[in-house]
């Protein structure tokens, strides 16, 4: 007797954890789920983890080394640094309103919160760097394009590198609208020129056309 | 005897589930409410906060009177296009966008329900939350009990009451037994009594039977719409788990106005909007290492520190360190259905908002939109796709207007293309 209500007591305090536990709205629960396979498939789901003979793997992997994406555009050649960069590579993306509507979206959604709206180095997240980045009218005023896109490439001083969000082709948008910031170039400054390289020269005499 | 007695545990359970499910499902709120956070809330807020568009705290007094407001909801573009001054004026602070035509998709009975409610809303709850500076959340007391664990504390101190009597009275009569010199009475189980006391009161139980069934059908009926739904219907609230680094949407996107797109980088190109590698939280924070209220901020950002496998004194990274943070995906659609976030952002030129709601306000980032069918049908009928300049139409566009030249076409919606077949998201 005794033991029959000891389990008797047992079902019903079961029954009320059981409800309890299923009713609840812990913001940790996602709810409710019937036939869950439903919802989670076998099939692997991106940016998870699977187990692969006792290995636990990422689902989200690099593709195949020396893979081309369709489309692809070559971006800067390996082993080309900061200043080669800057003598060799030109913007292969003619300017042109369309390509500048596109280079001001990309600016205000990736460039904007470290670089102010106008270049300027004054942006929400830019302030609180150890040291704000520098106006693109003011030191970086004669930076050539292509050191312009090495530094959204592979970063530079305090800037990450930003290869992994943006595509070559976004990045030479970029670099127009980023020379727009910076303004009509100095023709004195004889030095600058020769160290941007070619590319400049072409581009003022296009400019004087 | 013991199946005797499980048979009555499954009763007991039976009822309770049942019960359990109609008091945590109560899904009949007032219209102008419903209605109110289903077309409206996006945009509006009923205190003075501004969203996309006015707040709606004292819209009572602030609105011309007579019927403007209930023409304003209904179509607010005519409104604007007959010169209405103060619509003008709306129309001008908010450019370029204007508010939704619901002519059409809300009955003249919904927008009353809902002019009604925004008049008058209900007295702002007060938070359950109260947020720390730097992010970090402070649990607040949760207000009041749940009417359900009432329901079930009382159900069990009945049954445990019942037990005692019950107790009671057969040792009772026992002792009067004795007493008497009568022979002990059999000694007859739980159920057995209960039985024959059921026996007894036929038309009370068999009533008792109806109700709880009753009870239990619309339970199940509400519960159905819960199911596989990471979102509270009543409190317009979803799913907002606790993620391995204490991320605050609010600090990012708010108070530093870094945009979406920045951390989720593939909304613009493909279906996932994306959830941040390590490396772009180091693109800042290669540079800050506290939050704004210093301690807490710099432990949660060690954690990335460690994920990224950075030291932050040498400021070098050690690759064979690092360990990818495993976030913990707030918005889950089932895998028998395809979503696209390029196709809804680029194409459709739809602001995040509109289905994370004000993530720039979120501490812990939470689901805010049902995604269920519904949902997205709703959507997909009321909204008009603009084609006009919209280069992902052009031919479509010109096809459209061979077709249908010379006569007026009011509104084109996107279920009219096709956005309501079923393989079109379903395949």
């Amino acid at each position: 007797m005794k033991f029959e209500k000891i389990i008797n007591l047992k079902s019903v305090a079961a029954a009320a954890v059981l409800v309890l536990s299923s009713c609840s709205n812990a913001p940790n629960s996602p709810g409710y789920e019937f036939m869950p396979d439903m919802y989670r498939s076998p099939s692997l789901e991106y940016y998870s983890t699977h187990t692969l003979n006792g290995d636990t793997l990422l689902t989200a992997k690099k593709p195949v080394a020396g893979t081309i994406a369709r489309g692809h555009m070559p971006g800067i050649p390996a082993g080309m640094d900061y200043e080669k960069s800057g003598l060799y590579l030109k913007n292969p993306i003619a300017l042109s309103d369309a390509v500048m509507k596109d280079a001001e979206h990309l600016y205000t959604n990736f460039c904007v919160h470290c670089h102010g709206k106008d270049g300027k180095g004054d942006g929400a997240v830019g302030q609180k760097l150890p040291g704000a980045p520098p106006a693109y009218d003011g030191t970086l005023k004669s930076l050539s394009e292509g050191k312009i896109f090495y530094s959204i490439t592979h970063g530079k001083g305090m800037m990450g590198a930003h290869d992994g969000q943006l595509n070559v082709e976004e990045r030479w948008k970029l670099v127009h609208y980023v020379q727009k910031l910076q303004g009509p170039k100095a023709v004195a400054d004889s030095a600058a020129a020769k160290a941007t390289g070619p590319v400049d020269e072409l581009k003022k005499e296009e400019k004087n056309k | 005897m013991i199946k005797n007695l499980s048979r009555t545990a499954l009763n007991i359970f039976v009822s309770f589930f049942f019960a359990g499910f109609v008091i945590s499902n109560s899904l009949n709120a007032a219209d102008g409410k419903t209605v109110f956070k289903q077309n409206c809330a996006v945009c509006h807020t009923l205190t003075d906060q501004r969203g996309t568009g006015p707040g709606l705290g004292g819209i009572k007094d602030r609105a011309p009177g007579g019927d403007w407001l209930f023409n304003w909801v209904k179509n607010a573009e005519k409104m604007i296009k007959s010169g209405d001054p103060e619509a003008n004026k709306i129309f001008k602070e908010y450019a370029p966008t204007v508010m939704t035509v619901f002519e059409g998709s809300l009955s003249d009975d919904d927008i009353k329900a809902v002019v009604e409610y925004i008049k008058n809303p209900p007295a702002p709850p007060t938070p359950t939350n109260t947020v720390t500076n730097d992010g970090g959340e402070v649990a607040g007391a949760e207000g009041g009990i749940s009417p359900l664990y009432i329901l079930l504390s009382v159900i069990t101190i009945l049954a445990l009451l019942i037990s005692v009597l019950r107790g009671v009275r057969v040792s009772l009569r026992n002792i009067t037994n004795k007493k008497e010199g009568k022979a002990e009475e059999p000694s007859s189980t739980f159920w057995e009594e209960t039985k024959s006391w059921m026996g007894g009161h036929r038309r009370f139980v068999g009533v008792c039977l109806i109700v709880i069934t009753c009870i239990g059908v619309k339970g199940c009926w509400n519960t159905l719409f819960d199911v596989g739904v990471y979102y509270d219907w009543e409190t317009g609230r979803g799913y907002k788990p606790e993620q391995p680094i204490k991320f605050s949407h609010k600090i990012h996107a708010g108070d530093n106005a870094i945009a979406c797109q920045y951390c989720h980088n593939s909304v613009e190109k493909s279906r996932h909007a994306g959830i941040p590698t390590v490396n772009v939280c180091m693109n800042c924070h290669k540079g800050i290492s506290a939050g704004p209220s210093g301690e807490k901020g710099t432990a949660e950002i060690a954690k990335i520190y460690a994920a990224a496998g950075f030291d932050s004194k040498t400021q070098k990274y050690d690759e064979s360190k690092a360990n990818p943070i495993k976030w913990i995906k707030v918005h889950n659609l089932p895998d028998h259905v395809y979503f696209n976030h390029s196709q809804h952002v680029v194409v459709g030129k739809i602001e995040c908002a509109q289905c994370h709601g004000d993530v720039k306000k979120m501490t812990v980032a939470e689901q805010q939109s049902p995604l269920t069918m519904k949902w997205c049908i709703e959507c997909h009928r009321k909204t008009e796709v603009a084609m006009e300049g919209n280069a992902y139409y052009d031919k479509l566009h010109e096809a459209l207007k061979e077709k249908y030249k010379g006569q007026h076409m009011k509104a084109f919606t996107v279920s009219q293309m096709g956005g309501i077949e079923c393989g079109r998201c379903h395949y």
